[in-house]
C-alpha cells in the first residue's frame, strides 16, 4: 500500500473523507427514517415481548420468555396457529391457481378481455370490511340470500342426489358464522374470492413477457397439444411472476383481519376456529390492552413473514432466472 | 364578487365570535343501534335549554368492553373527551386508573340534588370508596321476549317461569315444527348472563376480590346453560343476526337484555310480542345483575367553564326529560325518581313491555367488576367458556369449569 500509493497522503484522505461525509449526509434522511419508522418499531416490539406491559400502568416487569412459552403451550394458541395455517394452505394454492387459469383463459381471449378483466378485479378494488357485512347479511342462517337459495332446492332431484341438501332441508341449512365446522371455510372463500383476482392481473402481466417465438419453436420441436405448450414454455417461463405471486399472497393471507373482525368482533369464530394472528395481535394488544403478549405474537408473525420473503430471494436467485 | 366576499368574511368573523362564546364539550357513547334515537330526541331540549353549550359527539363505541379499551387507550394518548358512557361494572377500572373523577364537588355546588331524583339506591352503583364517580344513565336487567304468535301455534299459553319450563316449551315448539324455538343471549358482553345465573342463585361472581367461578353455583350455572343449549338444540347465532331472526318472527323465545326492547320493536314484523320475567333455576331468580351505562365525566380540560359545561350535559341526560327520553327510545329504565315517578307516570301503562323490567327492580344486584387490570381478559375468557359450551365442544362441565378457573387465575393480580 505505502509502496504503490505515491500521491500526497493530505489530498487523497481530504477528498475521500469530503466524498464520504458527502455520502453520509445524502443518505441520512433516508437511514434516519428508515430507522425510525421501520426498525425502531420492531425493536420496541421486540423489548415488550419480555414484559407484562398492560397499557396505561405506569411500570411493566421484565418476565422473561413466559410469554412465548405461553404462546407454545396455551390451546387458545394452538387454535390461533390450526387457523392462520389452514387459511394459508387453503387460500394460496387455490388463489394463486385460479389466478393463473383466469389469466391464461383471459388471454386466449380475442374480444370481452377488458370486461372480464374487470368483473374479476372487482372485489379487489372493493374494500373487504364492507364486502365482509355484505356478506354477512348474506350468510345469515334464515333470512339471508345463501340459505334462502339452497332451500329452493329442496324437493326437487338436487336434494335426492346431494346428502347434503338432504340434511339442510330436514333440519334447517348450516349457521355458516356459528358453527366451527364451516366458519374457516366462509372466511377461506372469502378469502379466495377477495384474491384470486389480484393474482390473476400479476399473470396477465407475466403472460405478455412471453415470447411469441417460443410457442412456434415448441410447435416445430413437437409440442402439439396445448397442454404441452403450457408444461414446456408457458410454465417456466412464468417461472419469476409466480413466485412472487405465491410470495405476495402467502403474506397477505398471514395478514387476513378484516373479515374475521368483520363477522366476530369478539372472541374470534365460534370455537376460535377462526382465531388467526393478525386477529390474536388486535385482540390481545389492542383490545384487551396487554400489550406484552400481544407484542410476542407480533414478533412471531413477523418471523414467519421474513422467513417467506428469504425463501422468495432464494429462489428468485437461484432457481428461476432464464 | 367583492361583495360576496365581504358577506363571507362578515359571516367568518360572526360564527368565529358565536364559536367563541360557545363551550364544547365532547362526548362518546356505547351502542350507536340503541342510542342514536335517544339522544337525537334529547338535543332539541337540550340546545334550547343550554344555547352556549356545544356537544360533540365522538365515534361511537361498539360495546361496553370497546368503551372501556377506548378511554384506557385515550388517556395514554392524551385525548380524553368530557364525558363518557360506560358499562356499570367497567366504572371500577377508570375509578382505580384515576381516569374518571369524583363528582362529589359539584354535588355539593347543587341545592336540591336529592330533589331531582337522585336517590341513593341509584348512586350506589357509581359510587367507588364513599365518592360517587358517575351518574347511572340507564338500568337494564335481563328479561324473556316471547312471539306469541309462535307460542301459541305450538299451543303454548303460558309463558315459563323456570327454565325447565322454558326447555319443555322448546320441545313442543319443535314438535310443531318451529325451527328455531329459543334464542338465550349467553354472548351478551360475554358475561352478563353468566352472572345473571349466578345472582339467580344469590351468589356473587366477585366476593372480596376473589373470582368465585370454583363453587358449587358456578357448576350449577354452566350445566344450565347446556341443558338450555342442548335440549333446546339452540343455534349458535352471533347476537345481531339472532336478533334480526327474532324481529323477522322466526325465533319464538329470546332471552335479552329488556334494552333491547325499543330497537326490536321498531324492527319488528307482523306478531304479537311480550315480554316475560326472566325465568329462574327451579324457583323465581333470587337477584339478577343490572346492565346499563352510567355517565362519567373524565374531562382533563383545565377551563373550568367546560367542566361546568360538562357537568351539565351529564346533569341534563341523567335526569328529567333527558332521562325520561331513555326509556320513551330503549328498553332502559331511567334510574331517576322523577323521571320515573312523574314524567313517565302513564307510559308503562300503555307499554307493558317495558313495565317487566320494572317489575324486577326489587332483584336489582350489581353487575360486579372482575378484580385487577385484566377484566376484559377475564370477560374473554368466560365468553370463550359459554361459546364451547353452545358449539358442543366442550361437554363434560366439571372439566370446563376446572378450565376456566385455571385460565382465570393467571389473569388475577395476586394470580
Amino acid at each position: 500500500m505505502a509502496v504503490i500509493d505515491t500521491t500526497p497522503p493530505g489530498i487523497t484522505n481530504n477528498t475521500q473523507a469530503q466524498e464520504c461525509r458527502a455520502a453520509w449526509s445524502l443518505t441520512a434522511p433516508a437511514l434516519v427514517l428508515m430507522v425510525a419508522i421501520l426498525l425502531l418499531p420492531v425493536m420496541v416490539a421486540l423489548v415488550l415481548s419480555f414484559t407484562n406491559y398492560s397499557l396505561g400502568n405506569d411500570g411493566f416487569d421484565w418476565i422473561g420468555t413466559k410469554n412465548y412459552d405461553r404462546l407454545f403451550s396455551r390451546s387458545t394458541y394452538e387454535k390461533m396457529f390450526i387457523a392462520t395455517f389452514t387459511y394459508v394452505v387453503t387460500v394460496v394454492p387455490i388463489s394463486v391457481g385460479l389466478g393463473l387459469g383466469a389469466a391464461l383463459l383471459i388471454n386466449s381471449l380475442g374480444r370481452f378481455r377488458e370486461i372480464y378483466k374487470t368483473i374479476y378485479f372487482l372485489p379487489v378494488m372493493a374494500t373487504l370490511l364492507a364486502m365482509a357485512i355484505a356478506w354477512e347479511f348474506m350468510l345469515h342462517p334464515s333470512i339471508g340470500m345463501i340459505n334462502q337459495t339452497l332451500e329452493m332446492g329442496c324437493g326437487t332431484v338436487i336434494e335426492a342426489i346431494w346428502p347434503f341438501m338432504a340434511t339442510g332441508c330436514a333440519d334447517g341449512f348450516p349457521v355458516w358464522l356459528g358453527d366451527k365446522r364451516y366458519a374457516i371455510w366462509v372466511v377461506c372463500f372469502i378469502g379466495i374470492w377477495q384474491g384470486f383476482g389480484f393474482n390473476m392481473v400479476l399473470y396477465l402481466a407475466g403472460l405478455t413477457g412471453v415470447h411469441r417465438e417460443l410457442y412456434h419453436a415448441a410447435e416445430m420441436d413437437g409440442a402439439k397439444s396445448a397442454w404441452e405448450r403450457f408444461r414446456l414454455v408457458t410454465w417456466p417461463a412464468l417461472g419469476p411472476t409466480t413466485v412472487f405471486v405465491v410470495t405476495i399472497s402467502c403474506i397477505r393471507a398471514f395478514q387476513v383481519f378484516d373479515t374475521i373482525e368483520a363477522f366476530w368482533p369478539q372472541g374470534g369464530g365460534p370455537n376460535k376456529s377462526t382465531y388467526v394472528m393478525m386477529f390474536a395481535i388486535f385482540e390481545k394488544g389492542v383490545q384487551q390492552n396487554l400489550i406484552g403478549i400481544g407484542s410476542a405474537i407480533t414478533v412471531l408473525f413477523l418471523i414467519f413473514v421474513m422467513f417467506l420473503t428469504l425463501i422468495q430471494r432464494w429462489l428468485v436467485e437461484r432457481k428461476v432466472h432464464y | 364578487m367583492k361583495l360576496t366576499a365581504t358577506a363571507m368574511a362578515l359571516a367568518l368573523t360572526a360564527s368565529a365570535a358565536f364559536a367563541q362564546d360557545k363551550v364544547t364539550v365532547e362526548f362518546a357513547y356505547p351502542y350507536s343501534h340503541l342510542f342514536d334515537v335517544t339522544y337525537e330526541a334529547m338535543m332539541p331540549a337540550f340546545e334550547k335549554a343550554h344555547p352556549d353549550i356545544e356537544i360533540k359527539f365522538r365515534a361511537t363505541y361498539e360495546s361496553y368492553e370497546d368503551g372501556t379499551n377506548t378511554i384506557l387507550r385515550e388517556s395514554v394518548s392524551g385525548n380524553l373527551p368530557d364525558v363518557t358512557m360506560q358499562g356499570l361494572n367497567r366504572q371500577q377500572i377508570l375509578v382505580d386508573k384515576g381516569i374518571a373523577q369524583s363528582l362529589e364537588p359539584f354535588i355539593e355546588k347543587e341545592a336540591d340534588f336529592a330533589k331531582e331524583g337522585y336517590h341513593d339506591a341509584m348512586l350506589s352503583l357509581s359510587t367507588f370508596g364513599d365518592n360517587v364517580h358517575g351518574l347511572p344513565f340507564s338500568v337494564s336487567l335481563p328479561v324473556g321476549y316471547y312471539n306469541m304468535d309462535i307460542l301459541a301455534g305450538a299451543g303454548i299459553d303460558k309463558m315459563p317461569t323456570t327454565w325447565d319450563e322454558v326447555i319443555a316449551a322448546c320441545e313442543t315448539m319443535k314438535a310443531s315444527g318451529t325451527k328455531n324455538p329459543i334464542f338465550w343471549g349467553w354472548n351478551i358482553t360475554g358475561n352478563w348472563f353468566m352472572q345473571a345465573l349466578m345472582w339467580s342463585q344469590d351468589e356473587a361472581i366477585v366476593d372480596n376480590g376473589r373470582v368465585t367461578l370454583d363453587s358449587p353455583e358456578a357448576l350449577a350455572a354452566l350445566e344450565q346453560m347446556q341443558e338450555i343449549f342442548t335440549k333446546c338444540e339452540m343455534q349458535n347465532l352471533e347476537w345481531k343476526a339472532a336478533l334480526a331472526s327474532f324481529s323477522a318472527g322466526e325465533i319464538g323465545m329470546m332471552f335479552w337484555s329488556t334494552s333491547a326492547l325499543g330497537a326490536v320493536e321498531r324492527s319488528q314484523g307482523e306478531f304479537v310480542l311480550k315480554t316475560g320475567p326472566f325465568p329462574g333455576m327451579g324457583e323465581t331468580p333470587k337477584g339478577l345483575p343490572a346492565g346499563g351505562n352510567a355517565a362519567m365525566l373524565t374531562s382533563t380540560s383545565d377551563d373550568p367553564k367546560v367542566q361546568e359545561a360538562a357537568w351539565t350535559w351529564l346533569k341534563f341526560i341523567t335526569s328529567g326529560e333527558g332521562a325520561a327520553e331513555v326509556a320513551k327510545t330503549t328498553g332502559y329504565m331511567p334510574p331517576n325518581k322523577a323521571a320515573n315517578e312523574v314524567i313517565l307516570a302513564d307510559f308503562y301503562d300503555q307499554n307493558p313491555n317495558k313495565q317487566t323490567a320494572v317489575d324486577q327492580l326489587p332483584l336489582l344486584r350489581d353487575w360486579l367488576a372482575y378484580p385487577g387490570d385484566n377484566g376484559l381478559a377475564i370477560t374473554q375468557v368466560i365468553y370463550d367458556g359459554i361459546e364451547r359450551i353452545v358449539t358442543g365442544d366442550a361437554t363434560d362441565m366439571k372439566e370446563l369449569q376446572q378450565e376456566m378457573v385455571e385460565e382465570v387465575a393467571d389473569l388475577l393480580p395476586n394470580g
